[in-house]
C-alpha cells in the first residue's frame, strides 16, 4: 500500500536539523530518491515525513583543504564522476561512480544517500574506506565526526541518529598512491555489486608495499577494511606468490567474518579473483 | 517549518509554465502522465530499473518514477513531447525513424530523452559514450544496435545545437 | 498476371514509428476514458489450497470501491486457455499457484482499489504442493488438476536408435537443464474498456491475438459475438506472454456488470506474478555418430514444467521434441517430451516454444561429438546439415527452402578468422577467449494443426484501397510487411494503402502473432486477397484499355499497358466503373499451410510447411577468476526465405540475439524470490556486443515472395553459441542455463583454469 508521508522542504540546514530534533524518529531524509521512492512504492516506507534535503547548499560542494578532500553528502554520483578534483585525489571513487546504477540514477543519487542507506553492496563505500573517510554528521546540537569504518552497525543499519544528517565526507587524498576499484555484477550496467573491492597502496622504490588499504563490498555484513590482509601485505614485495597467498587470506578473512552462507561457495573464490585483478598492476 | 500533504508546485514543462498541487507520495511520473496527461513518458517498472520514464530535469536525464513530485518545484522539465515541436520530428527522432530504432516503441521516449541528455553534454558522442548513456534504458526488442546507430547519426545531424 | 514487386526487400519507414517517436498516447495505459474505474486483482498467496471462503464485506466498505468480483460473478465459462481450457479467470474452489487471481476490485481510484484488495479475507485450506515435474508424476504426488499432473506427451520415433548406437564410433549422453524465464516486454500488461453507444463491450488491450481474446470474452460472458469488440492497442512487446488472456478478461467482466469505463494496468510486479513464464526443461540427450561425424542416432527424454496451467504447454512439449535433432539428418530417432503440471507459476509461450531449450542441448551435443572425434565444430555441422531431399525425424520430406548449408557457409569466414586470430589475442592474465557455434531450425506456424490466416482488401469507389488484417503487430513490424506485400501485388506504394489492423469489429481472424507465422501465413493471406483484387483491376482494364490481360500490369495506381506505359487507366476510374456495374471490390484472402497431424505414437507427419534455419558464431571472453563473461561479437546468419523488410529482419536478429545473451548468461526467474525488475536481469546496451546479421534468402516456393519467418529463429542459436564459446574458453561445459557467475566460475575451477589453490 502506498503510504502518504507529509513533505517538508527546509531552506537551510539549520531548519532541517531543527525539524529532525522534533520529528527525526518519524522522518526519512529525501535526496535523490533512488532508495526512498522504491521503498515508498513497495509500502516499506513507514516514516511520517519526507524531509527534502536535496536543495540544501550546506550539503553541496567538493573541495580540497589541509583536512583532506571534502565531498558534500548531497553531491550526486554524476557530480563526483565529473569532478577533476576527485579524479586527482580519489580516482577509485570515480571508478565506483562510473559503474553505479545507470546514468539516470547517477544524476540524482547522492553519496550521502548511498552511505546512509548502509547497504552491504553500496558502491561508494569501499573507496571511501580506503581513503579513511570521515563522516561529518550534524544535529541541532552541533557536528560530530566519525570514521566511516565505525559508522555502520550492520546491514542497512547506519549509526546515524534520527536527529542527525550526514553533512560531508572528508577523504585522505591519494597523494599519488595507487588506488583502484573493481566490481563484479550480474551484468555490465544497472547491476548491484555481487562483490566489490577498493585498494589504496603505496609501492616503495625497493618494490615493497608501504601503506596497503583494502576494503571489501558485498562480502561482509557491511563494507569493511580487511586489516589482516593489509597487515600481511605491508612491507612485502608484490610478487606473484605473495599476492596469491594474500588472496587466500582474503577469502579466509571474509569467511571468518561473515560465516558460511549459500553464496559463500562463489564468493570465497570470486574474492580471490577480484583481489588478484585489483593487485595485478602492482605485481612485478 | 511547515509540512504538507500536498504542496503547490511550479515548474516549466516543455517550455510552458505549469502549476499543480501534489504530495510527496506522488512521483514526477504520475504528475506528468495523470495530471498533465502527457502519456509519452512510460512506466515500465516504477523503480528506476528500466528507464522508460526518463525525462530531462534541468537538462539531465532522470527516472521520473523516482522523483517525488514536489521535487519538480522550479525545475525545467522536458518530456518526449517537448522534443519535436508542433508535430515535427526532432533530428534525433528522424534518425530513429531512418535507422529503424523503433520496434514496439515503449522504450523509445525514454531512450530519446537519454540521448538528448547526452547530446546536450557531448554534441559528438563516441559509440562508447552512446552505449553508456543509454545503459539505464532497457529495450527488449532491438538489441540496441539500431538505436545506438540512430543516436550517433542524430547527434551528427543535430550538430550539438539545442 | 504481372505485378510490380519493387516494394519487396525495401526497408521503408515503419508504420506507426512516427507516432511512437512523438510519444503519442497509443498504448493501453495511455487511453483517456471518461472517469474510468480502476481494476485491481487480488492474487493467491498460496501455492495450492482450497478456498473455503472469500469475505469481501470489509473491502467493499472501503471508500471509492464500486464492486468486488469473484468467480461467482462470471456469467458463463470461467475457464480460459487457447489449447486446453484449464485456467480460471478467477479462482473457483481452489488455487493452484501464487499467481492465481482470486478476486477483482473495481474502484474509483488506484488507492481505494489497492486498499480494498488488502481487506479481502480469503480463508484457505492448504493442500500439499508440488514444485518439481518429476515429483509431480509420482503416484503419491498432490494433484494440481483433477485429471492428473501429466498434461501431454509427445513422441517422435524413427528407425531403431538403440541398435544404431551400437554401430556408432562415439556416443555422448548428457543431461541439460534450463530455468523459468520472464518475457520482460517493456510494457506491463494493460487494457481499457468502455461501452459503445449500442451497448457493445469495447476492450482495448495490449495483445498478440485480438481474435482469440474475442472468443474468450464471448465464452466467459456468454454474450453474442457481435456484442464484444477487441481493439489491439499499440503493444509494447509480447514475446508469447500476451497470447494469454492477461487483463482482457478482467476488463470484460467489470464492463459487463458495471457498464462504465474501466482500466486495468498491471504493475511490473503484477506482470511478473500473474503472467506466463518460459518452461524450464530437463533434457537427457544421447547422440551417436560414426567416425566421420555422421549422426547415426539420437534419443532424448524431455520433461517440461508447465506450472499450474497449460497455456501453450502443449505447443512447447510438441515443438521441443520435433526440433530435438537440430537442423541435421538423423536416421534413428526416439524422443519423448512430457508436459507436467506443478504448483509453480504457469508457463506458456515464449519466443521459440521450447526450441531454444532443445537447441541448447542439441548444439552442446554437436560440440561434444566433435570434440570426441577430433573434428571441427563447423565441419560436423556441415556434414550433417539438412538438405532438400532429406527426411526429418517425423518423416517429412524437405523439398522447399532448406538454407542451413548456406548459413554455415556464410559464417565460415568469420568463424575461421576468429579461430585463427581473435582467439589468441588476449593479454589479460585472468581472461580466456572462446569461439562458439550454434545452429538451429524452426518450423514456421503451429505444429501439425491447422492455423489459417485471413485478410480482406477493399477498394472504394474512388480507387482508395484498405487492407484489413487481424494480425497483431507487437513491435516486430508485421503491419509494415503486410502493407508491402499488398502494395507489391497491387502496384502501389505502401503509403497509399489504408491499414486497419487488429480490431475485431473490422478485421477477420489472422491467428496469433506467434510461431514466427505472420509474414509467411498472414503474408500469404494478404497476398491472396490482393491478387483477387488485382485480377479484377486487370480484367476491367481489358475492357477499358482494349488490350489483352497478359499485356497489362499494375503500376503506381494505374492499370498500364506494358508496351506503352502512357496507355493507362487510374484505379479511381476502374473503381467507379466497377462499382456501377456491381463488380465486387472487396475480397477475402486466406492461407493455411499444408501440414499433416503428427501420429500420437510415432510423431510421423508434416508438422510445418516450411522451416527457417540459422547459425550464430559467438566470440566470448571469460574471466576465469570471477566467472564474468563478455560477449564480444555475434555473427548471425539467418535463412529467412526472403527479407521483405531487411531492416526489420536485422532488427529481429539483433533483438533475438540480445534475448539469447540473456538466456545464456543472466536470466532466471526464481518463483520464490523474483518479484520485480530489480530481481530479473535482461541485457543492457552495455551487455550487448556488435551483432552482424547475415540474411540468407533461400526462397520458399510457398512463401509470399519467397518469405518464411525470423522472429523466434533470431533468438534460438545465440545461447548455444555463447555456451559453446564459454566451453571453448574454459575447457569445461555448463549444462544448466543460465551460465551465471557461479556456474562459469565453477566450470573454470573444475577445468583447472582457476589457477590458485583451494582455500583450506
Amino acid at each position: 500500500m502506498l503510504t502518504h508521508p507529509a513533505y517538508a522542504r527546509p531552506e537551510t540546514l539549520y531548519e532541517a536539523l531543527l525539524f529532525l530534533k522534533t520529528h527525526g524518529i518519524d522522518t526519512r531524509p529525501l535526496a535523490g530518491g533512488t532508495d526512498v521512492m522504491v521503498d515508498l512504492r513497495a509500502g516499506k516506507l513507514k516514516s511520517e515525513y519526507l524531509l527534502d534535503i536535496s536543495r540544501l547548499k550546506e550539503l553541496q560542494g567538493i573541495g580540497l583543504s589541509k583536512d583532506g578532500l571534502s565531498i558534500g553528502a548531497g553531491v550526486t554520483i554524476s557530480e563526483i564522476y565529473n569532478s577533476p578534483l576527485v579524479a586527482k585525489n580519489a580516482p577509485s571513487l570515480i571508478k565506483s561512480c562510473a559503474f553505479f546504477g545507470s546514468p539516470q540514477i547517477r544524476n540524482v543519487a547522492t553519496i550521502g544517500g548511498n552511505v546512509g542507506n548502509a547497504s552491504p553492496s553500496a558502491d561508494t563505500v569501499p573507496p571511501l574506506l580506503v581513503h579513511e573517510a570521515r563522516a561529518v554528521l550534524a544535529s541541532e546540537n552541533g557536528e560530530r565526526t566519525v570514521a566511516l569504518a565505525n559508522l555502520f552497525e550492520g546491514p542497512y543499519r547506519s549509526g546515524i541518529r534520527p536527529d542527525e544528517l550526514l553533512i560531508r565526507f572528508i577523504l585522505e587524498p591519494a597523494d599519488g598512491r595507487f588506488t583502484d576499484f573493481q566490481k563484479i555484477g550480474r551484468r555490465k550496467a544497472l547491476a548491484i555489486s555481487r562483490m566489490s573491492m577498493a585498494l589504496l597502496a603505496d609501492p616503495k622504490e625497493d618494490g615493497t608495499l608501504g601503506t596497503v588499504r583494502l576494503a571489501l563490498g558485498s562480502g561482509t555484513p557491511t563494507p569493511m577494511r580487511m586489516e589482516a590482509v593489509e597487515a600481511f601485505l605491508k612491507g612485502k614485495r608484490a610478487d606473484r606468490q605473495t599476492v596469491e597467498a594474500g588472496s587466500r587470506l582474503m577469502a579466509e578473512e571474509m569467511v571468518r567474518i561473515t560465516g558460511r552462507r549459500p553464496s559463500t561457495e562463489y564468493k570465497e573464490k570470486a574474492v580471490q579473483g577480484l583481489f588478484l585483478r585489483i593487485l595485478a598492476p602492482l605485481v612485478e | 517549518m511547515d509540512t504538507y500533504s500536498v504542496i503547490p508546485i511550479r515548474f516549466t514543462l516543455n517550455g510552458d509554465k505549469v502549476s499543480i498541487e501534489a504530495g510527496a507520495h506522488e512521483t514526477a511520473l504520475t504528475v506528468i502522465r495523470e495530471r498533465l496527461s502527457l502519456k509519452g513518458t512510460k512506466e515500465g517498472c516504477g523503480m528506476g530499473e528500466c528507464g522508460a520514464c526518463t525525462i530531462l530535469v534541468d537538462g539531465k536525464s532522470v527516472n521520473a518514477c523516482l522523483m517525488a513530485a514536489p521535487q519538480l518545484e522550479g525545475r525545467t522539465v522536458m518530456t518526449v513531447e517537448g522534443l519535436g515541436r508542433e508535430g515535427k520530428l526532432h533530428p534525433l527522432q528522424e534518425a530513429f525513424l531512418e535507422h529503424h530504432g523503433v520496434q514496439c516503441g515503449f522504450c523509445t521516449p525514454g531512450l530519446l530523452m537519454s540521448a538528448q541528455s547526452l547530446i546536450l553534454e557531448t554534441p559528438r558522442p563516441t559509440h562508447k559514450q552512446v552505449v553508456e548513456a543509454i545503459s539505464g534504458n532497457l529495450c527488449r526488442c532491438t538489441g540496441y544496435q539500431q538505436i545506438v546507430d540512430a543516436i550517433q547519426y542524430g547527434a551528427d545531424k543535430t550538430g550539438g545545437e539545442e | 498476371m504481372k505485378s510490380n514487386n519493387g516494394m519487396i526487400g525495401k526497408s521503408i519507414p515503419r508504420i506507426g514509428a512516427i507516432e511512437r517517436l512523438l510519444g503519442k498516447p497509443l498504448f493501453s495505459a495511455d487511453m483517456e476514458l471518461d472517469h474510468p474505474l480502476v481494476l485491481k486483482v487480488l492474487p493467491s498467496d498460496r501455492h495450492h489450497a482450497r478456498i473455503l471462503d472469500i469475505d469481501t464485506a470489509e473491502a467493499a466498505r472501503v471508500e471509492g470501491v464500486v464492486e468486488i468480483f469473484t468467480a461467482e460473478d462470471i456469467p458463463r465459462n470461467h475457464l480460459t486457455g487457447i489449447i486446453n481450457k484449464d485456467r480460471p479467470l478467477l479462482a473457483k474452489n481452489k488455487v493452484r499457484s501464487k499467481g492465481d487471481a482470486v478476486a477483482l476490485v473495481a474502484a474509483l481510484n488506484i488507492h481505494a482499489a489497492e486498499t480494498a484488495a488488502k481487506k479481502i479475507h480469503v480463508v484457505y485450506e492448504d493442500l500439499p504442493s508440488v514444485h518439481d515435474p518429476e515429483e509431480a508424476l509420482k503416484n503419491h504426488a498432490s494433484k494440481v488438476h483433477e485429471k492428473g499432473n501429466l498434461l501431454f506427451t509427445r513422441k517422435i520415433k524413427k528407425g531403431n536408435p538403440e541398435k544404431a548406437f551400437e554401430a556408432c564410433a562415439v556416443v555422448v549422453e548428457k543431461t541439460y537443464r534450463t530455468s523459468f524465464l520472464e518475457h520482460t516486454y517493456l510494457e506491463p500488461d494493460a487494457g481499457a474498456g468502455y461501452l459503445d453507444p449500442d451497448g457493445n463491450l469495447v476492450i482495448i488491450a495490449s495483445t498478440q491475438n485480438p481474435h482469440y481474446d474475442h472468443s474468450e470474452l464471448v465464452s466467459l460472458l456468454g454474450v453474442a459475438p457481435e456484442k464484444v469488440r477487441i481493439v489491439q492497442a499499440a503493444t509494447g512487446g509480447g514475446f508469447g506472454s500476451k497470447l494469454d488472456l492477461n487483463v482482457q478478461g478482467f476488463i470484460g467482466l467489470a464492463l459487463y456488470h458495471l457498464k462504465r469505463p474501466v482500466m486495468c494496468t498491471f504493475t511490473r510486479e503484477e506482470t511478473y506474478r500473474m503472467t506466463a513464464k518460459r518452461h524450464p526443461l530437463k533434457m537427457v540427450f544421447k547422440t551417436g555418430a560414426d567416425e566421420n561425424g555422421h549422426l547415426m542416432a539420437m534419443t532424448a527424454k524431455m520433461i517440461c514444467d508447465t506450472g499450474a496451467y497449460g497455456s501453450y504447454g502443449l505447443a512447447v512439449a510438441s515443438r521441443a521434441p520435433v526440433h530435438a535433432t537440430g537442423p541435421y539428418e538423423i536416421d534413428h530417432v526416439d524422443v519423448e517430451c512430457r508436459c507436467v503440471y506443478t504448483n509453480n507459476p504457469f508457463a506458456g509461450a515464449m519466443r521459440g516454444f521450447g526450441v531454444p531449450q532443445a537447441a541448447f542441448a542439441h548444439e552442446s551435443q554437436m560440440d561434444l561429438l566433435a570434440e570426441a572425434l577430433g573434428m571441427d565444430p563447423l565441419e560436423i555441422r556441415r556434414v550433417n546439415a539438412l538438405k532438400a531431399g532429406h527426411k526429418t525425424a517425423t518423416g517429412q520430406l524437405l523439398n522447399g527452402s532448406v538454407g542451413i548449408d548456406q548459413c554455415l557457409e556464410a559464417v565460415k569466414p568469420h568463424y575461421e578468422n576468429a579461430l585463427k586470430t581473435w582467439l589468441h589475442g588476449e593479454t589479460d592474465f585472468a581472461k580466456q577467449r572462446g569461439v562458439g557455434l550454434g545452429a538451429m531450425w524452426y518450423g514456421i506456424g503451429n505444429t501439425g494443426v491447422q492455423n489459417p490466416s485471413t485478410a480482406h482488401i477493399e477498394m472504394d469507389g474512388e480507387g482508395r484501397i484498405t487492407l484489413y488484417t487481424g494480425c497483431a503487430d507487437i513491435g516486430q513490424g508485421s503491419t509494415t510487411v503486410l502493407s508491402q506485400i499488398a502494395a507489391a501485388v497491387l502496384g502501389i506504394s505502401p503509403d497509399m494503402l489504408c491499414m486497419v489492423v487488429g480490431d475485431t469489429a473490422f478485421t477477420s481472424n489472422a491467428g496469433a502473432t506467434s510461431a514466427s507465422r505472420q509474414t509467411y501465413i498472414s503474408g500469404n493471406a494478404v497476398k491472396n486477397a490482393a491478387e483477387k483484387l488485382a485480377d479484377v483491376l486487370l480484367t476491367e482494364g481489358v475492357d477499358l484499355l482494349k488490350r489483352p490481360k497478359t499485356d497489362l500490369m499494375l503500376e503506381n495506381g494505374f492499370v498500364v499497358y506494358k508496351k506503352d506505359p502512357d496507355h493507362r487507366m487510374p484505379f479511381s476510374k476502374i473503381a467507379a466503373r466497377a462499382a456501377k456495374r456491381g463488380i465486387p471490390l472487396r475480397w477475402q484472402g486466406y492461407f493455411d499451410p499444408e501440414t499433416v497431424p503428427l501420429d500420437p505414437e510415432t510423431g510421423e507427419g508434416v508438422p510445418y510447411a516450411t522451416y527457417a534455419f540459422a547459425c550464430h558464431v559467438a566470440l566470448v571472453t571469460v574471466d576465469v577468476l570471477t566467472g564474468e563473461v563478455t560477449v564480444h561479437k555475434i555473427i548471425a546468419a539467418h535463412d529467412v526465405g526472403r527479407a521483405i523488410h531487411p531492416a526489420s529482419v536485422e532488427g529481429q536478429i539483433r533483438g533475438g540475439a540480445a534475448m539469447g545473451v540473456g538466456f545464456a548468461l543472466m536470466e532466471e526467474y526464481d518463483p520464490s524470490t523474483t518479484r520485480s525488475l530489480k530481481d530479473y536481469h535482461i541485457p543492457t546496451a552495455m551487455d550487448m556486443p556488435e551483432i552482424i546479421p547475415i540474411i540468407i534468402e533461400s526462397s520458399e516456393p510457398t512463401g509470399p515472395f519467397g518469405a518464411k519467418g525470423v522472429g523466434e529463429p533470431a533468438l534460438i542459436p545465440t545461447a548455444p553459441a555463447v555456451i559453446n564459446g564459454i566451453t571453448n574458453a574454459v575447457s569445461a561445459r555448463i549444462y544448466h542455463l543460465p551460465a551465471n557467475l557461479e556456474r562459469v566460475l565453477e566450470a573454470s575451477i573444475q577445468s583447472g583454469k582457476f589457477t590458485m589453490k583451494e582455500v583450506a
